[in-house]
């Protein structure tokens, strides 16, 4: 092997790349076999979801004590990133599940799972980079899809305008993001993480200059991708107009990819510029918890409060990127985690609810639930009190740990700001309990009978007590998963 | 850590779960209102049985802790499942236990719609309570602390009356900005004391002024929202109001004793420096509570409004004899607590044995029930008697044992003698009456004008039943309170000696020792 020189660099570790390889080859395939074989049936939605269970067995087969790196460190496989694509696998294979039912109506049903598949293939890679580059790359692959997938409803006008919205507020941040990165890139001359924190930390005078402006930048640019005030104003309309399982994607995957590539950027690229990246978002956390936490209260819409509330959450969850420390970050993992479960679970209830055809949408919709269906009511009532934080629920942990790490690390003064604005957020979420327990029945509930879909329902709602009186594990398996990056 | 428990049986996590599982068998298993009932019944007796071996059991010589357990639970953050009672926290455990059937009892006939949902909501409710008082662990107790906030959201919000919905959100919210306050010093303190949640830790760990002033602050605001104390005690009246009337009895005859609980298990053992600061603060909004708020209750036209304000006035008594750091006072504070346990309990199921009859509870809609329901008549004269403390009456011996600890405290940081604190304190007593009886002659007495109240039928067995074991615990407590007071003995002159030495030297020790530590370390 060693005689042979191949006219190209060679990938050491291609095997590296074969959850990637799996998804990408399905998703191809899938078009194919969609259009020639299973035309429109719910086949193409059952392969896609194989697909993903499969990748997911992938990652974690190939998971081994050390980091693996391919393409000359462009790609990164450690614990970090196979935990985070654990996370994202999840989330799409539940969101594709959610999706069964409420997309069976609709032509192209092909197109709409491998949308999705190439989605999480964006995530995957966004999380696996180590380099300006392969991130963005992943990063625009999962934009453009979530794009498309956004507007998946075309005749639906709401649903038109959310796209449009999305896409040119996101083309205008990847905008911004490539402008930062060139900042940085003219400094430093690398694309590299690692080498342009070392390279930054030189940086004076005009440099400085030009290295602050990148920071800002990029902050802004992966900030609207996890809905970071003041850069979330997609978020409510996006959520809002997009099909109901689209919106339980948009709330978490691309979450779990953005904060991932937030704290590999804060571990590699910004030691040496701690004091900046912590004024800066210092000053967003601020705005995010307070804009998401009293913005929602506002809400008649169930969709656009929960997307409020992930304003919310992320805003919360920065507590974590605040703390810059390792147990910030897994924290950060924590709450992503718990997070999903938690979403997953909320917009299974909302799918399966409907009120004469239409599925609910406002919050009246939930008006005397727990009559007619004690079982669903139950669910999201401990979904709400596990958003609001109440403890015997996993919610309260999630804050609980980012929250600890962020005293910790001298931040007691944001922490209070951000538990007395969890207490204002309780309010709307006690609203939809409300709704549920203490309101009449007004109009006849109609509801889906999907049996993959109430078992999402039941075991998200089973995950989220078990997590809340047993989080140890939990902690543990991200106190690991930190190790490939700490 | 080793078990100090004399059963060597895990009897505290029994009494904690035991309603829990019952509740999960209900909900899985039992169909049929009918059924519903009786099987609450049946766990909540259960319940009370198990936790009876804590009073008959308990060592009155030792200011330990007793009936200890303990088991790791999230090693991360070095959280233990820690439990143990003394003598203060343990009364409230059984009368926890004891009102919890009483108020299953009570709802027996007028809950019902979503009899069983009711019935799983308080023996949820039971599990928590318990849980809060016999934490060891600073996260343990937060965890049960918040989540009664659940089923009591559910309790009023359901089965309450047409304001419910604004009142279960004003208590919740109330209480829950409160308590995020407390969670917050928790964690402060968690890394100052070398990262540990004990609260017996917490308890002896020498926090310097700055810090001890902040936690209490922090403190002060999470437990004053539950106790109430004037100004934060506006939910209470509402919740009051829109309860259903077991909801009320568990606001009034637990809820409301978890904020002066956590005064006396937190505030003055951990922070001693800082809660003897506060002392003049904390007595002013006590005598605001106590005449202002009593004041208040007499404009009152609703029979609940007018007895949740009541009970802010007598918790006003609890929190003066709390910070008085005397053995009587302090004595006098938990006896008071109790006390107030039965009577104002037994005052809001006489409100509801009235409202079943006739759904209302203005005042003005009643006249002459005397007539009509003699036994009622003579059971509600007794409790009104014994809500404005007539000797022989258990709350006499809390209030008297409060002005006697007032009149004897000498605390650090008072200008003025806190024998004007007691006398001020003394007018409640005429207060006290004025609202009290006043309620009862409009009321009861008087003749027979409203055709509706000619209607009303006298108390059923059932009814009775319930009032007796309340009425023959508030005579015992108040002629013969000594067996109480035993177990309250050594357990409060311990807390006292904690409350009254000075963390500061240590703490200062502790400072000057920091360099040294810290080139030890390096």
């Amino acid at each position: 092997m060693a005689n042979v020189t191949f006219p190209f660099p060679f990938p050491d570790h291609l095997i590296t790349l074969l959850p990637e390889m799996i998804v990408a080859i399905m998703a191809m395939a899938l078009l194919l076999i969609d259009v020639f074989i299973t035309k429109g049936s719910k086949v193409t939605a059952y392969l896609a979801i194989l697909t993903t269970i499969v990748a997911g067995f992938a990652t974690y087969a190939l998971q081994g004590p050390e980091p693996l790196v391919a393409f000359y460190g462009f790609f990164v496989f450690d614990a970090f990133a196979v935990f985070s694509k654990i996370l994202i696998f999840a989330a799409t294979g539940m969101a594709m599940i959610l999706s069964l039912e409420y997309m069976k109506d609709e032509k192209h049903i092909g197109e709409y799972y491998v949308l999705m598949l190439f989605a999480m293939l964006g995530m995957m890679l966004m999380v696996s980079s180590n380099n300006f580059i392969t991130m963005y790359l992943g990063l625009e692959l999962m934009a453009l899809s979530v794009y498309v997938l956004v507007a998946y409803q075309r005749d639906v006008l709401r649903s038109n305008e959310a796209a449009l919205k999305y896409f040119i507020l996101g083309a205008l941040s990847s905008g911004m993001l490539l402008y930062g990165i060139t900042f940085l890139y003219g400094v430093s001359g690398s694309f590299e993480f690692a080498v342009m924190g070392e390279k930054l930390a030189h940086a004076e005078g005009n440099a400085a200059t030009a290295v602050m402006l990148g920071l800002v930048f990029l902050i802004a640019g992966l900030g609207f991708k996890v809905s970071m005030a003041p850069f979330h104003m997609w978020t409510p309309d996006a959520y809002e107009g997009a099909p109901t399982p689209i919106t339980a994607f948009m709330s978490v995957a691309p979450k779990v990819a953005g904060f991932v590539i937030f704290m590999r950027i804060i571990v590699d690229l910004l030691p040496s510029l701690q004091h900046e990246y912590q004024t800066i978002l210092t000053g967003i956390a601020v705005l995010t918890i307070a804009i998401g936490n009293l913005a929602a209260i506002a809400q008649r819409n169930i969709k656009r409060m929960l997307a409020y509330s992930t304003v919310g959450h992320v805003g919360f969850i920065m507590m974590g990127l605040l703390a810059g420390t390792p147990e910030g970050f897994s924290g950060i993992l924590v709450y992503l985690s718990i997070y999903l479960v938690m979403t997953m679970g909320v917009f299974a209830v909302i799918i399966l609810m409907r009120r004469e055809g239409i599925q609910g949408e406002l919050l009246d919709d939930f008006a005397g639930l727990s009559k007619v269906r004690p079982g669903y009511a139950l669910a999201m009532g401990l979904f709400m009190f596990s958003m609001a934080g109440i403890p015997f629920l996993g919610g309260f942990w999630a804050k609980y740990v980012v929250f600890m790490a962020a005293v910790e690390a001298g931040h007691l003064y944001l922490v209070l700001y951000a538990l007395l604005f969890s207490a204002v957020g309780a309010f709307y979420y006690l609203r939809v309990v409300k709704y549920i327990y203490f309101d009449e029945e007004r109009v006849a509930f109609n509801f889906i009978e999907s049996k993959p879909m109430q078992a999402t329902v039941f075991v998200t709602a089973v995950t989220i007590v078990f997590l809340g009186l047993f989080p140890e594990a939990l902690f543990e398996v991200c106190r690991q998963a930190l190790g490939g990056l700490v | 850590m080793e078990l100090h428990n004399v059963l060597d049986f895990p009897i505290l996590s029994l009494s904690i779960f035991l309603p829990l599982a019952g509740a999960l068998v209900i909900w899985l298993f039992v169909k049929g209102d009918d059924a519903v009932r009786w099987a609450s019944l049946a766990v909540s007796v259960a319940a009370f049985i198990v936790t009876l071996p804590l009073a008959l059991m308990f060592d009155k010589t030792t200011a330990h802790m007793q009936f200890e357990e303990f088991a790791p639970w999230i090693s991360t953050f070095n959280i233990n499942y820690q439990l143990g009672v003394d003598g203060i926290s343990m009364p409230f455990i059984i009368l926890t236990s004891f009102l919890t059937v009483v108020c299953i009892v009570s709802a027996w006939r007028c809950i019902q719609n979503r009899v069983k949902e009711y019935m799983i909501a308080f023996l949820v409710l039971e599990t928590t309570l318990i849980g809060v008082f016999s934490s060891l662990d600073a996260v343990l107790f937060y965890f049960f602390w918040e989540a009664l906030l659940i089923p009591m959201y559910l309790i009023i919000g359901i089965w309450g009356g047409k304001n419910r919905v604004y009142a279960t959100l004003k208590f919740f919210l109330y209480t829950l900005a409160g308590s995020v306050l407390m969670l917050i010093a928790l964690l402060a303190m968690y890394f100052e004391a070398g990262k540990t949640f004990s609260m017996l830790a917490f308890m002896d760990y020498p926090f310097n002024l700055e810090w001890q002033i902040w936690i209490f602050i922090a403190f002060f605001i999470a437990f004053a929202v539950k106790v109430p104390m004037w100004p934060v005690h506006t939910w209470l009246p509402d919740a009051h109001t829109e309860a259903p009337t077991a909801g009320s009895v568990i606001l009034a005859g637990i809820l409301l004793k978890m904020g002066a609980y956590g005064f006396l298990r937190f505030s003055l053992p951990m922070v001693p420096d800082a809660s003897q600061y506060f002392v003049p603060f904390m007595v002013a909004l006590s005598l605001v509570a106590i005449v202002y708020i009593s004041f208040v209750a007499m404009m009152q036209t609703d029979m609940k409004r007018l007895i949740a304000y009541s009970s802010i006035a007598h918790m006003g008594f609890v929190t003066l004899g709390t910070f008085m750091f005397t053995q009587a006072a302090v004595e006098g504070a938990v006896i008071g607590m109790i006390s107030h346990g039965f009577v104002a309990a037994a005052l809001f199921l006489c409100v509801g044995v009235m409202y079943d009859r006739l759904h209302t509870r203005e005042i003005g809609d009643y006249g002459g029930v005397v007539n009509v329901m003699p036994v009622f008549a003579a059971v509600m004269l007794f409790f009104c008697m014994a809500n404005i403390a007539l000797p022989g009456a258990s709350a006499f011996v809390g209030e008297i044992m409060v002005l006697i600890g007032t009149f004897e405290a000498n605390p650090v940081y008072m200008d003025v003698s806190t024998k004007w604190v007691a006398i001020a304190a003394t007018s409640s007593v005429v207060l006290s009456a004025c609202y009290t009886l006043w309620m009862y002659k409009r009321v009861v007495m008087g003749d027979l004008v409203k055709d509706s109240v000619k209607s009303m039928k006298d108390m059923t067995a059932r009814e009775f039943g319930f009032f007796v074991p309340l009425m023959l615990l508030t005579l015992w407590m108040g002629f013969y309170p000594l067996p109480f007071l035993d177990i309250l003995h050594v357990s409060v002159e311990h807390l006292i000696a904690q409350a009254t030495t000075s963390k500061l030297d240590a703490a200062a020790v502790l400072v000057q020792a920091m360099p040294v530590l810290d080139a030890v370390h390096h």
